[in-house]
């Protein structure tokens, strides 16, 4: 019993040091923001920036992603608590913060100080054909839907 | 040393040291001895290393070793990690050690056995402590997340695969029949309202029965043919909702109830 113990120690026993983001729970936010890309961990934009976005969804980067008012209130309400600066923003939203001007609302993840920091990447890398966009985490991040972005 | 190569550095010693340690463990028996003796001393050189290398690791680095402390300086390391660390290496060192002087002396036997197996408790605590502060709140969002979507799965199991009804509500509105060729002609038409994307099938691929892929976001698309994609046409709220959304995109207008209709009837039938 105890060699098996051990055995299985040894399997689980690798530093896990993944750089996480609490993914979205909330069923109707994760379907309605997650329909057109991945639903964004809240915790990479400060509330005040996910607001300004929810006040405009008929141009949305471009696209249009009108909800019901209804609907934009609620999501409105799960990504402020989630938010780099909300009370579930944690680890992930603190390093957001602490490279954020006070006056600085951002639309955009990619162009936040801290993912600009940890993707000084090659051009070819940007130009893969499956990337398509800075915001398309899932072609480089595998498990960035469960909020897992470990570098590898 | 970047952070990176640091903690590359501290995973391969790691690895190294837990390796051995098991490797030890489980062949403690006599017959395995040899194994044994070769095991305990790649501990014992594991346990080194790693002093060296908090020598050579930079000053704030992964590799420190720093004195454990009862206080949290919150953002920074657990505390936990330094205690663990202060715990585990003299308790390990101590096993191996002593099981050095076993080998000589064989009455140390006995004391060599119950610091190995304290050590073994000790690892083990360590891992759950590990895994809880790093994969607690992870369980915890998988199982409501599971929990979630086990819910919504229950509600929506009924309604599976596409709903005529949605189709022939819109032909109702429309008080026309509705054609399958029309809805293609619509699905492949090029229009100018919209740089970015001209055609529905742009992001819905020529071919409904394949996958797409949104022009913009690169995320996958799954094919719009009812035929090829069972999740396709089952809730008329969310079917109006991207109806709303994606004519004004391409169309730059709304669309009609017969266009809907026919777009649904040719995507039902492939
Ligand atoms: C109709 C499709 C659609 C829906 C629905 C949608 N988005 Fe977007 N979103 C886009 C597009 C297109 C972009 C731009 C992608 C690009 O240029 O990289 C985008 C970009 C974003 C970005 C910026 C990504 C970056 O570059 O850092 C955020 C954040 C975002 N969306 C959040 C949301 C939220 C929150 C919701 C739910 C209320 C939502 N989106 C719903 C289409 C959509
Ligand atoms: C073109 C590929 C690519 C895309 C697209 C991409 N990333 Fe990354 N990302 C990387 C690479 C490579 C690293 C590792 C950089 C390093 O270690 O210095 C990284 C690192 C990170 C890290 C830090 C991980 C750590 O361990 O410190 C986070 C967080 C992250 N990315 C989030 C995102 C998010 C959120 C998106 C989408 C909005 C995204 N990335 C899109 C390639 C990408
Ligand atoms: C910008 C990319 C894009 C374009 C262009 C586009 N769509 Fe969509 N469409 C989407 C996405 C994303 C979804 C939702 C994802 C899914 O259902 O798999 C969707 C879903 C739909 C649905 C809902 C399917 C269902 O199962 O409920 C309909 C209907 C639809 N689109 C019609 C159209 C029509 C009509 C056009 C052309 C006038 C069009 N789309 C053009 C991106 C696009």
């Amino acid at each position: 019993m105890m060699k098996k113990l051990a055995l299985l120690l040894c399997l689980v026993a690798s530093p896990a040091l993944a750089d996480f983001a609490p993914p979205i729970t909330d069923p109707l936010t994760k379907a309605a923001c997650g329909e057109c890309h991945m639903a964004f961990q809240p915790a990479f934009l400060p509330a005040r920036s996910w607001d300004k976005m929810m006040a405009n969804l008929a141009d949305h980067f471009g696209d249009n992603a009108t909800l019901a008012p209804d609907k934009a209130a609620h999501i409105r309400k799960v990504l402020a608590e989630s938010a780099a600066d909300g009370p579930q923003g944690g680890r992930m939203g603190h390093k957001i913060l602490s490279r954020l001007r006070a006056d600085e609302t951002p639309l955009r993840i990619t162009e936040t100080a801290a993912f600009l920091r940890k993707h000084r990447l090659p051009e070819s890398e940007w130009k893969r054909p499956d990337v398509v966009t800075k915001s398309n985490c899932v072609a480089c991040h595998k498990t960035a839907e469960k909020g897992i972005y470990e570098d590898d | 040393m970047s952070p990176r190569v640091e903690f590359t550095l501290l995973r391969l010693w790691h690895a190294a040291l837990a390796g051995g340690f098991v490797v030890a463990y489980v062949t403690a028996d006599e017959d395995t001895y040899a194994m044994h003796v070769f095991s305990g001393y790649w501990v014992l050189c594991a346990l080194t290393l790693r002093l060296a290398l908090a020598l050579i690791g930079s000053s704030s680095g992964p590799l420190r070793l720093p004195r454990p402390k009862f206080t949290w300086a919150k953002p920074g390391r657990n505390p936990l990690f330094a205690w663990m660390a202060a715990l585990l290496l003299p308790a390990l060192a101590l096993g191996a050690l002593t099981g050095v002087i076993a080998d000589g002396v064989p009455v140390a036997e006995d004391l060599h056995e119950a610091i190995a197996e304290a050590g073994l408790w000790l690892v083990i605590a360590h891992g759950l402590i590990i895994a809880w502060i790093f994969q607690g709140r992870r369980i915890r969002e998988f199982l409501t997340g599971a929990a979630a979507l086990l819910a919504v799965g229950l509600i929506s199991l009924p309604a599976w695969a596409a709903d005529p009804a949605i189709a022939a509500a819109y032909g109702k509105e429309a008080g026309e029949t509705l054609s399958a060729a029309r809805g293609e002609a619509l699905y492949l038409s090029k229009n100018t309202a919209s740089a970015d994307f001209a055609s529905c099938s742009t992001c819905h691929t020529p071919d409904p029965r394949a996958a797409g892929r949104h022009a913009k976001t690169g995320r996958v698309i799954e094919p719009m043919a009812a035929s090829a994609n069972a999740k396709r046409f089952t809730d008329a709220a969310k079917v109006e909702e991207r109806f709303t959304r994606d004519c004004q995109t391409v169309l730059g207008r709304a669309c009609t109830a017969r266009e809907k209709g026919d777009y649904l009837t040719f995507l039902m039938m492939k």
